[in-house]
């Protein structure tokens, strides 16, 4: 057999197997619990499912006592509040200090003379300390912290060990520190996603299983029978990511062109495997939460869900197109990134029909518009995404800003829009303080997203003009360079936005905390204070 | 379980979402089939079968192919020059005015065999004169990095090109030099040294 019979047969069965899959999931083929559907609804509960937005959902009946469902949701906050407050800490920090690296950068590309005189402030290292402080620090702390948040919420149960997830926060950030320390003075593994020094790494590992210890544990003493979508997401992503991290970053096994091969296969999937289903399963947590009404389509969840978890994968290929690697191995995750687009269109769909006539929420919640922001850009940039594998489009858009662009629509536009959602909804439940300033809330929203349009318009123009003058063979190289100079402007005028509107969050945020606690009161409007849900 | 305080924000808030079990709409399969069979196309029309040795850890070495064994195989110094000397003196041998002197029509290049063959062993550090105006030279030298061989078969290759048409030199040549000038260590300190040459 040749190779072309092998890959195409084998992309042909493992399509039938993962639709078949997915079927008998549908079918229940697979599981031995009853009607799953019915075990969510909390007695007296159903019929609440259309509550809008604007009227506060009742966790109290008629008769003043108060529904099992609110009680089960208190007492999981309540296991929860200490952890998922540290992280949410940490998170706020490593987004400041994100910030401030990855504007330096940007500004150096069109300013290179600015901050020369050190060199942990040059080009090649603070655009490094941006990348691992967003991809470290940021992201998978108000990932995590989210996750332990909403995990026992589903489950109906309390956090369990919540002191080991302190603890592997701790280490987490302690190695996160080292190694950015490091980055700093110069030492690097040398890999893209990979730089931090595989000795600091085992903190990550031994951090990252502790915190995913008590989430297993959680998961084994759940009261639920049928574990609501967010849950399979979250729940997958603290399996993937060890395994992409262990692997990627063990010493001595990968060398040469396995070693790229590796690099990609770690760098894609982590943003695929880890960032991706922690902020899809936030946003299948509280869209339908922030506007009352059920995800719509369970059938779309599991393609959505399985679709990601089978393609993805495969993916990381395309970065390599044109390398000394198989073709069969790029050709693959070209077909595969094209086959993402089913699982993307299956959870728009969703969340469009179950958003299809509430749109008026939005008007209401600021968290619902970064929540629903944050969706639209992970339609956009994996659809977008996907067209970049191609080899026709990838020829013009490699090596250029283009990427660049693409990689903050992603884990800006969707992932970190996502969790701002998140945090907004959160850190009231967490302290019982409401967000001091409601319109901030708004502030920020516009800051960032006028900040992240700016920032994609012109690095998707400039970097696709870049490619196309380096494919000139009539113009020469610095021209392709010079030409881009308008267009990093143009980003770092956006990054600034962004940047400013970090600000805004975290001194609202810290002014959140020093404020005084409101008493609780039960019949408290929250209209007066609309950012709050 | 002893009582707790349930915070207002807990108690307005909708209860935890659930799912519901619409049917996938038909659009979503097509869109399904559709891009099966764009993957089964795209596969059938891809070019896949490179040699499967491709992504393993293969060194330079294997990568760069089997050298040349035998004396006297051909070298190639046009490649030689690409990698070694045209960052400088660029690819068309004009060098870069006032920086690094040119190779083509230099009297250095095509004058006496012995002083390029120096030039390239030992390097340059001081002033020379090429073509009436003076360089401050900063020449490395090359006699450990590149064989009598390889330097023999770039300088032929320089002395033929950009109008160049001066004798090829063998590694005969070079070897007999590289033995007569090999108590030095240090580079020549500029044109004047070098015209002393024998």
């Amino acid at each position: 057999m040749n190779t072309l019979s092998i890959l195409m047969s084998a992309f042909v069965l493992s399509l039938v197997g993962l639709g078949f899959f997915i079927w008998s999931q549908r079918s229940r083929l697979l599981s031995h619990d009853g009607d799953g559907s019915a075990v969510i609804f909390a007695t007296g509960e159903i019929g609440h499912a259309e509550t809008t937005a604007l009227q506060p959902a009742s966790g109290t009946d008629a008769d003043g006592i108060d529904s099992q469902e609110l009680l089960d949701r208190v007492a999981a906050d309540a296991s929860t509040a200490p952890v998922v407050f540290f992280f949410y800490c940490c998170a706020f920090v490593w987004l400041l200090v994100a910030s401030a690296a990855g504007l330096t950068a940007s500004i150096k590309l069109h300013a290179p003379d600015w901050l020369v005189s050190e060199a942990w402030l040059s080009f090649g290292r603070i655009r490094t300390i941006h990348l691992n402080a967003v991809a470290y620090g940021w992201a998978p702390m108000a990932g995590l912290g989210t996750a332990l948040f909403i995990i026992p919420r589903l489950l109906k149960t309390e956090l369990v060990g919540g002191r080991y997830a302190l603890l592997g926060g701790a280490l987490w950030n302690a190695a996160l520190v080292a190694g950015l320390g490091s980055l700093a003075y110069g030492v690097s593994d040398g890999l893209e996603w990979l730089e931090i020094p595989w000795q600091i790494d085992i903190l990550f590992v031994a951090g990252g299983a502790l915190v995913g210890l008590p989430l297993i544990l959680t998961l084994l003493r759940r009261k639920v029978a049928h574990l609501y979508v967010s849950v399979w997401y979250m729940g997958c992503a603290l399996f993937w990511f060890p395994v992409l991290f262990l692997v990627a970053n063990f010493p001595g096994i990968h060398r040469g062109v396995e070693a790229a091969t590796m690099n990609w296969w770690f760098g894609h999937n982590v943003l695929g495997l880890f960032y991706t289903p922690l902020a899809l399963a936030s946003i299948y947590y509280f869209l339908p939460k922030l506007i009352g009404r059920p995800i719509q389509s369970y059938n779309l969840s599991l393609i959505g869900f399985w679709g990601l978890a089978f393609f993805y994968g495969q993916v990381g290929g395309h970065h390599l197109i044109g390398g000394p690697v198989p073709s069969w191995l790029v050709t693959l995750s070209i077909v595969q990134s094209m086959m993402m687009i089913l699982p993307v269109v299956a959870f728009t769909v969703n969340q469009h029909l179950t958003l299809k006539g509430h749109l008026s929420a939005l008007r209401h919640s600021p968290t619902l518009q970064f929540i629903c922001l944050g969706g639209l850009m992970y339609t956009a940039s994996s659809v977008q995404g996907s067209f970049e594998a191609l080899r026709s489009v990838n020829v013009i858009t490699h090596f250029t800003h283009y990427t660049v662009a693409h990689a903050h629509l992603g884990l800006y536009g969707f992932v970190t829009l996502t969790f701002f959602g998140a945090i907004y909804f959160v850190v009231p439940r967490i302290t019982g303080r409401d967000w001091p300033w409601p319109r901030l809330i708004s502030v920020h929203f516009w800051l960032a997203a006028i900040g992240i349009a700016i920032y994609f318009i012109s690095l998707t123009i400039g970097g696709w003009l870049q490619g196309s003058a380096m494919l000139d063979e009539s113009r020469g190289f610095m021209e392709s360079v010079q030409l881009t100079l308008p267009y990093l402007k143009a980003r770092s005028i956006g990054g600034g936005l962004m940047a400013l509107s970090h600000v805004v969050f975290a001194a609202h945020f810290v002014r959140l905390l020093i404020g005084v606690r409101q008493v609780a009161q039960p019949n408290s409007t929250y209209l007066a204070a609309p950012g709050a849900l | 379980m002893s009582k707790r305080e349930i915070l207002p924000q807990q108690r307005r808030e909708n209860p935890d979402p659930e799912e519901r079990r619409t049917p996938i709409p038909w659009l979503v399969l097509a869109l399904a089939a559709v891009l099966a069979a764009f993957g089964v196309d795209y596969i059938s029309h891809s070019d896949v079968n490179t040699p499967p040795a491709w992504g393993d850890g293969r060194s330079l070495a294997e990568l760069v192919g089997d050298k040349p064994a035998a004396a006297g195989a051909r070298i190639d110094g046009g490649a030689i020059f690409t990698s070694m000397c045209a960052a400088c003196h660029q690819a068309t041998g004009q060098g870069l005015p006032g920086v690094f002197p040119p190779l083509a029509g230099s009297e250095w290049v095509v004058g006496k065999p012995d002083t390029a063959i120096a030039i390239l062993l030992h390097g340059i550090n001081g002033a020379i004169e090429v073509k009436g105006k003076v360089y401050q030279g900063a020449m490395p030298a090359f006699g450990a990095t590149l064989g009598d061989g390889e330097i023999a078969a770039v300088l032929t290759h320089i002395r033929s090109q950009w109008g160049n048409a001066a004798a090829a030199i063998s590694a005969e040549t070079v070897a007999a030099t590289r033995a007569r000038l090999a108590q030095r260590s240090e580079p020549y300190a500029g044109g004047e040294e070098l015209a002393k040459l024998p």
